[in-house]
């Protein structure tokens, strides 16, 4: 059997839109052949991955909201894969570490490998100029930002926090006259802008549109900064949509802080 | 089934010795089964499967005398049909309750967070480096990253994905031991 179909059948059959007469099949399957089950097992893995990254679509989203997180378990499985995410952003370098110890006899570098120019030097440099190249412009692009920032930071005083999904820090009342300026983190920066709703204790604080997705490190940041006299101490959540070129928006991602004295 | 039976010891030992003559297969055989009628009742939306389960396989103990006469063929294939039974049954008798929501406690999540960095600074050096690496990338660089990360190591993609799992379920088991010790 195909393996792909296979998995792509798997993935219908967890967010609760495989067809009936497949899915009796299936789970026959699941109970019969070792091999159906182990795969159900991986990619329920993969879909938890999928939706903490904002990977998924937005109706695979709303299938994973209402049909695959149903579980007690599967909440727990997602906390985890929340958790992984948030470690592995946190140690982008521990993540691209080119050498894995093995004992099957290592092919090539990671990085070469994935050069299709890989084993030809003169091919190799002209990637590589190009590779240079596009390094800069993200340097470049990313350093005009910054300049905004501090710009910004110098006229209107602001306290920077940058927020993960699975995170959910504690943020000292800014100083009287300070905003506090959120970094969230974002895995898959799609969208032709973002925009944020701010919650106190299920109450909207504060709203913000046409938000712009920026360069940080390894990493895409949306920042938004939140007015310093709307903050008390208290739990905060900010849900972030990003808006589409259609102009459909699409929520991506829910960030929790604590503000304390 | 009569709503007042209870799974013997000896009801058990009869279940096994059907499933298998080897005591050992046997219990394997039983463990299988149930982790798969969990699965089977998380796909159709029960938001207790292990009840479920655990009801599918006490009707199959409690008629197994029956069974032995008149069933043969594959066994797990009967636990399907009585599984299919008591879904049913189940559907009729109430509406899927939602599991509770989890908790945004954000005490609760830095208690969670710092477990997971101690238990990844206990998996060995090799463990560490393949689960961050396979997870380190994102986005349509996601396939192409695992491809030529299971070509470094000399293994077929699936294998890749096979030991990164392992690797992330003993991780999390690590996990859970550790908030459970935490929260005394």
């Amino acid at each position: 059997m195909n393996l792909t179909a296979d998995k792509q059948e798997v993935r219908s059959y967890l967010l609760g839109v495989l067809d009936a007469d497949r899915k009796t099949q299936l789970e026959e399957q699941v109970l019969s052949a070792p091999e159906t089950y182990e795969e159900l097992l991986l990619v329920e893995e993969e879909l938890i991955d999928q939706y903490a990254a904002g990977a998924l679509s937005e109706h695979e989203r709303r299938q994973f909201e209402t049909h695959f997180l149903i579980t007690a378990e599967r909440q727990k499985n997602l906390r985890f894969g929340q958790l992984l995410k948030r470690y592995v952003n946190s140690n982008p370098a521990a993540a691209v570490i080119p050498h894995v110890e093995n004992s099957a006899p290592a092919k090539k570098s990671l990085t070469f490998s994935m050069l299709p120019a890989a084993g030809r030097p003169v091919m190799v440099f002209s990637v590589a100029g190009v590779v240079l190249l596009g390094v800069a412009l993200l340097c470049w692009l990313g350093y005009r930002r910054p300049q905004s920032r501090l710009a910004q930071q110098r006229d209107e005083p602001v306290v920077v926090v940058t927020l993960a999904a699975a995170a959910a820090p504690r943020v000292n009342v800014p100083p009287k006259g300070y905003d506090l300026k959120l970094e969230l983190e974002l895995a898959n920066p799609s969208f032709r802008n973002y925009k944020s709703e701010l919650f106190r204790e299920n109450k909207s604080v504060q709203t913000h549109g046409e938000l712009r997705v920026e360069p940080k490190g390894q990493q895409y940041i949306v920042p938004v900064t939140i007015t310093g006299e709307v903050l008390s101490p208290g739990d905060y959540e900010l849900k972030l949509s990003g808006v589409r070129e259609s102009g459909a928006d699409e929520f991506i991602e829910k960030y929790s802080f604590r503000v304390i004295e | 089934m009569n709503k007042d039976w209870e799974l013997s010891q000896e009801a058990f030992d009869a279940l096994l010795d059907w499933l298998d003559s080897d005591r050992e297969q046997a219990a394997l055989k039983y463990e299988k089964i149930r982790r798969s009628l969990i699965k089977i009742f998380t796909g159709r939306g029960c938001v207790e499967p292990e009840d479920l389960a655990d009801e599918t396989i006490n009707r199959v103990t409690s008629k197994l005398k029956e069974i032995e006469k008149e069933f043969s063929g594959d066994r797990t294939r009967y636990f399907f049909g009585v599984a299919n039974k008591v879904h049913l049954e189940h559907l009729r008798r109430k509406l899927p309750q939602p599991a509770p929501p989890p908790t945004t406690d954000p005490d609760r999540i830095e208690l969670e967070y710092s477990c997971l960095e101690r238990c990844i600074e206990r998996l060995s050096k090799e463990h560490r480096e393949l689960l961050l690496r396979y997870h380190g990338a994102a986005g349509p660089a996601e396939t192409e990253h695992r491809r030529a990360l299971a070509e470094e190591l000399g293994i077929a993609p699936n294998a890749l994905r096979i030991r990164v799992y392992r690797i992330r379920m003993g991780l999390k088991e690590c996990v859970e031991k550790c908030i459970e010790r935490s929260l005394g």
